[in-house]
């Protein structure tokens, strides 16, 4: 167990889908050899493929206490990473026009806002996805190598890559396919929560650059964290397939659910826009009591009240969304 | 659950067969011998001379074991590889070890060459082609103290008290150097090791260039099949043979 933890919790009725974390993430962390593929954050269209391709529905993670067997994605499942011929474009003067190789077929947000149908109504939401940091890590516990390890001091879950082997086995465990190999180096790597930025006070790059302010950091032990309150006090942010036992770290707002078109005086649960089963698949039955909190809150700014929890979901600025405490995560020497 | 089944007929079958051989009186099958060859072609002969160095040497074929599922979630293996032919000869001071194994799938690639620059300063990044394969590789193991002590360490990577020295070698990644104190322990020294491979008619030929190890010291070999996803303790295995 973690002395602390550090969390984020991602509020799903304010993403864009701008991939503006995805690509802070990309230039700080994987532009490297080997991991033109990987994107440690990326965010997708729900319902949908996602990336990897079907990840939710491959295996991985806990039941009864034991691993559950997956299969490894291929790069088919991941979109190759692909150049542009700009060379014979531009400076071979070959006439055809500019060109990805080889032909992209899959990607981070591939069948980006396709969605659902739900009785004649087209829905569909954004879901930012990083490394859970979980509490009970699957890809821990399949390292036959006890390359991964959970920090001590903070909770983040990382890869010792001079012990690691690549052998895979964490990618197969982990039930969110959060884990990369990168076959140049001949190891597996992930989302590191950005310690090296946290450990100089500086907030998670992905949460940093989110144009839509949707992301909040901070430890889940320490009460003046968003994360804590949002969690933990409010209970209005749940773990991605609490069922799969990982115990994840992120947590989500799950989208409010708004009432189908020119029904706006029924309520969310009344007549859901978004079906809830699928919200339930998501995010487990807990996600009923969640909407019917974040109903009466809402509700209660309506009516001209005060909601300290939408306040903080409004997340006007850095000092209210992040609480980056390297004082506090310090190991003592 | 089946694993465990697996595991609990697999120590029956171990037990009922050493209990046999206790009777009949036979040598204990983890003391075979191995017959080295004193060869007069130099070890770079023996290494890179191709197999015309080695035609005078005596095969042994040694018996291979796969080994049971480590792990819940392992697909189940079944044994594609059932032995491998062993020749040993010293030359030049060192002691050079060949083997050969039948193997349908050539489960190797040439890995693209990255550049000395820092990728950052490069427009084009060496890029993962695939990220589901696993290659062909074998080893040999030999106590990391030969000839101090007439136990022979664990099977399974050594012990804390027998340390093993493993000569590596991967159709793709070459060959390396590593030491492990008992399963789990395994790391690489950085150092490699010469070594030769050649692949033909569906059959490995892999030479290993070792220290001269002294005649009764233990080995044992190891082959992994990248097409049945080997790689870690999930491989092919022979028990330990005794240098003559």
């Amino acid at each position: 167990m973690s002395k602390h933890q550090y969390a984020m919790v991602m509020d799903l009725n304010k993403c864009l889908g701008c991939q503006t974390c995805t690509i802070a993430c990309k230039k700080l962390w994987t532009d490297r050899d080997g991991t033109g593929y990987m994107y440690w954050n990326n965010v997708e269209t729900r319902p949908g493929l996602g990336y990897p391709r079907q990840w939710d529905r491959i295996g991985g993670g806990w039941k009864d206490g034991a691993l559950q067997p997956s299969p490894l994605p291929t790069m088919d499942d991941y979109g190759h990473a692909w150049e542009y011929n700009y060379e014979q474009r531009l400076y071979e003067g070959k006439k055809q026009p500019v060109m990805p190789s080889p032909e992209p077929k899959s990607g981070v947000n591939w069948d980006e806002d396709v969605g659902g149908m739900h009785e004649d109504e087209n829905y569909f939401f954004y879901l930012p996805r990083i490394c859970n940091h979980c509490t009970h890590p699957a890809c821990l516990e399949a390292c036959p190598r006890k390359a991964i390890y959970k920090r001590e001091e903070d909770g983040i879950v990382v890869i010792d890559q001079d012990r690691c082997q690549g052998y895979r086995y964490c990618i197969k465990a982990c039930p969110y396919k959060k884990i990369y190999f990168n076959e140049v180096t001949g190891k597996s790597e992930k989302c590191i929560f950005c310690y090296p930025r946290l450990e100089k006070g500086q907030v998670n790059a992905c949460a940093a650059q989110c144009p839509g302010r949707l992301r909040f950091v901070g430890l889940l032990d320490d009460p003046e964290s968003p994360v804590h309150k949002l969690v933990l006090v409010h209970k209005i942010a749940l773990p991605l397939f609490p069922e799969r036992g990982t115990q994840p770290n992120v947590f989500y707002v799950p989208p409010f659910n708004p009432p189908k078109r020119e029904n706006y005086v029924k309520s969310i649960q009344e007549d859901p826009r978004i079906p809830l089963d699928y919200l339930i698949y998501l995010f487990g039955p807990e996600v009923q009591d969640v909407i019917v909190r974040l109903e009466s809150e809402l509700k209660k700014t309506q009516e001209g009240g005060r909601s300290e929890a939408l306040q903080l979901l409004i997340g006007r600025d850095a000092e209210t969304r992040f609480h980056v405490r390297p004082q506090f995560v310090q190991i003592q020497l | 659950m089946r694993i465990r089944q697996l595991l609990i007929i697999a120590s029956a079958v171990l037990l009922l067969s050493s209990m046999i051989w206790a009777q009949a009186g036979a040598k204990p099958v983890a003391e075979q011998s191995l017959s080295v060859a004193a060869s007069s072609a130099s070890a770079d002969n023996l290494l890179n001379g191709g197999p015309a160095a080695w035609n005078q040497i005596a095969v042994k074929r040694v018996a291979l074991n796969r080994t049971p599922p480590l792990y819940d979630t392992d697909e189940p293996a079944t044994l594609e590889i059932p032995s491998v032919d062993v020749r040993t000869a010293r030359a030049s001071g060192r002691l050079l070890v060949q083997l050969s194994w039948r193997d349908p799938t050539h489960d190797a690639i040439t890995l693209a060459e990255v550049p000395n620059t820092p990728p950052e300063t490069r427009f084009r990044k060496v890029q993962t082609e695939a990220d589901d394969r696993f290659f062909d590789a074998a080893a040999v193991m030999f106590p990391a103290k030969p000839g101090s002590d007439a136990i022979a360490p664990s099977l399974q990577m050594g012990d804390a008290e027998h340390p093993v020295e493993i000569y590596y070698w991967n159709a793709t990644r070459g060959a390396m150097v590593m030491q492990a104190q008992g399963r789990g322990t395994t790391r690489r020294t950085g150092q490699s090791f010469p070594a030769n491979s050649t692949y033909q008619n569906g059959q490995w030929n892999v030479i290993f260039e070792l220290p001269d190890l002294p005649s009764g010291t233990t080995v044992a070999f190891a082959v992994w099949n990248g097409s049945q996803k080997d790689r870690d303790g999930r491989k092919y295995f022979s028990v330990w043979q005794v240098l003559e």
